[in-house]
């Protein structure tokens, strides 16, 4: 008893053949597990077969388990690329807050990827999915982060949108938004919320 | 702004908090007032490596660059990559008061209970648990406990099990403590005991690596402090999920005083000892 040296690496796990380069259909087969530990194993070892992305992606709304979930988008995050962005942009509609802010952290890790989606998620029908969208450019990286605020703030018709880009436009905090906060405190004078969050955004981005 | 004199990029009141509040929600780490002067000699450091004019130029290349590489090489000028035997006591004091217990409590006497170090550095953090264990956790003797310890650098590794400390990494350690298991060398310095080697299983990881980490499994205790704020999100998520599966449910992480499993990933609770807060798998719905 006592302190112990596994000098045999008997302690470690033993890695049999399966455990590499395991077929991608028999990992999407197991997805499906009543096993907890063999999902999460099986969407991880998805990374190796990039073009199932699509598949994994429809089957992120099935799945229950939220350790499971959370393996699957970073898979997601790693392979990266078209099939992911268009397989994660349905879920800013979903109604399940898990999934959607999922999607959202995941896409904003993607910004070349993501960047050509923007302009048609900034013109969308769906009030939710306009501020879904400035949330994700929060956290993205991309050099044309500042002129797609500045379009929300000088064009979207719908007091929460814009609240949202002034939100994002405190954080980003770039001189070249000052007009845009202008023309958004501007467009809705009526509105004290509006008012309160242009001050807000123009404070934070001078610096004072 | 430039001091037209020396030509120095000057960080402002305004500049400080905003980069301050920046690099807290990047890493969870938070410079109060008194660190001013270290924050913005790095600061200085980082925007002239850059070829930047001045701390907003700077700023806004560092929030807008895709790859996330000067992000990176700021959090490697912020942190200090330094370690001792018996640093961050109280997470220690935890493992012999609570999470060792508690282990002990699902587990026959004279079965496994088994703890991994991660990263190794040059050994002082299994060595540190080995004696806290030998020391303090009085049922020692009833389980066999098994520490592994593990980095991505070759060199530290040999250098943990060659076990020569210089008097500085040392110096934290109680001196019956040091008596018992050091040797002083006629250079100053301090040769741990064999048996305390002997006790630990080195082994190269890289923990962002699945096929390094795949083989780790059944883990009651993961020791992974300091680590993680050198890795970029993905990476962070990616060690995370990494730990969860390494470990037994129940299972323990202990993460460095800055840093926060919160932020990293939802897989985690935590759970408040006295000593300490630490992270668990949960016991059920996570096996």
């Amino acid at each position: 008893m006592g302190l112990k040296k596994t000098s045999d690496n008997v302690g470690l796990r033993k890695i049999a053949a399966r455990d590499y380069g395991r077929d991608g259909h028999g990992l999407l087969e197991q997805l499906q597990d009543p096993d907890v530990s063999t999902r999460r194993w099986a969407a991880r070892d998805l990374v190796q077969h990039p073009n199932l992305m699509r598949e994994l992606c429809e089957r992120l709304p099935q799945e229950p388990e939220l350790s499971v979930r959370e393996v699957m988008f970073t898979t997601l995050s790693q392979v990266g690329g078209a099939a992911v962005v268009s397989g994660l942009l349905p879920l800013l509609r979903s109604e399940d807050a898990n999934l959607r802010n999922g999607a959202i952290e995941t896409l904003s890790g993607l910004p070349d990827e993501v960047a050509g989606s923007i302009d048609g998620l900034l013109k969308d029908s769906d009030v939710d999915v306009r501020i879904f969208t400035l949330n994700l450019l929060g956290d993205l990286r991309h050099p044309r982060v500042v002129e797609w605020l500045g379009q929300a703030l000088r064009l979207d018709a719908h007091v929460n949108v814009v609240a949202a880009a002034l939100e994002v436009a405190a954080e980003v905090g770039s001189d070249a938004l000052l007009p845009a906060v202008k023309s958004a405190r501007a467009r809705f004078a009526s509105d004290p919320f509006i008012g309160f969050a242009a001050d807000l955004a123009e404070q934070r981005i001078q610096g004072s | 702004m430039k001091t037209a004199a020396l030509d120095t990029p000057v960080i402002t009141d305004a500049d400080f908090q905003k980069f301050r509040e920046f690099f807290y929600r990047k890493t969870g780490i938070q410079f109060d007032d008194g660190k001013r002067y270290f924050v913005d000699k790095r600061l200085i450091e980082r925007i002239e490596a850059t070829g930047s004019d001045n701390f907003r130029q700077y700023f806004v290349g560092l929030r807008f660059e895709t790859k996330g590489e000067e992000l990176q090489a700021l959090v490697n000028a912020m942190t200090v990559n330094e370690t001792y035997f018996f640093r961050e006591q109280y997470q220690f004091e935890c493992l012999v008061n609570s999470m060792m217990d508690e282990v002990a409590s699902r587990r026959k006497a004279g079965q496994r209970i088994r703890i991994w170090s991660i990263p190794s550095s040059t050994g002082e953090e299994p060595y540190s648990i080995a004696i806290y264990l030998l020391e303090r956790w009085p049922r020692i003797n009833d389980y066999d406990v098994e520490i592994l310890s593990s980095d991505i650098d070759t060199q530290v590794l040999q250098s943990a099990q060659r076990g020569l400390y210089t008097p500085r990494s040392i110096a934290n350690l109680p001196k019956p403590y040091l008596n018992k298991y050091f040797k002083e060398q006629k250079d100053g310095q301090w040769l741990i005991s064999r048996d305390l080697v002997d006790a630990v299983e080195f082994s190269r990881v890289n923990l962002s690596d699945v096929n390094d980490t795949r083989k780790f499994r059944d883990i009651d205790v993961i020791f992974c402090r300091n680590l993680l704020i050198y890795f970029d999100d993905l990476s962070r998520r990616m060690a995370a999920e990494a730990m969860f599966d390494a470990l037994r449910p129940g299972g323990f992480v202990c993460l460095g005083h800055s840093e926060s499993m919160s932020r990293i990933s939802s897989l985690f609770t935590v759970r408040r000892f006295p000593d300490a807060m630490v992270y668990q798998k949960p016991l059920e719905g996570g096996a």
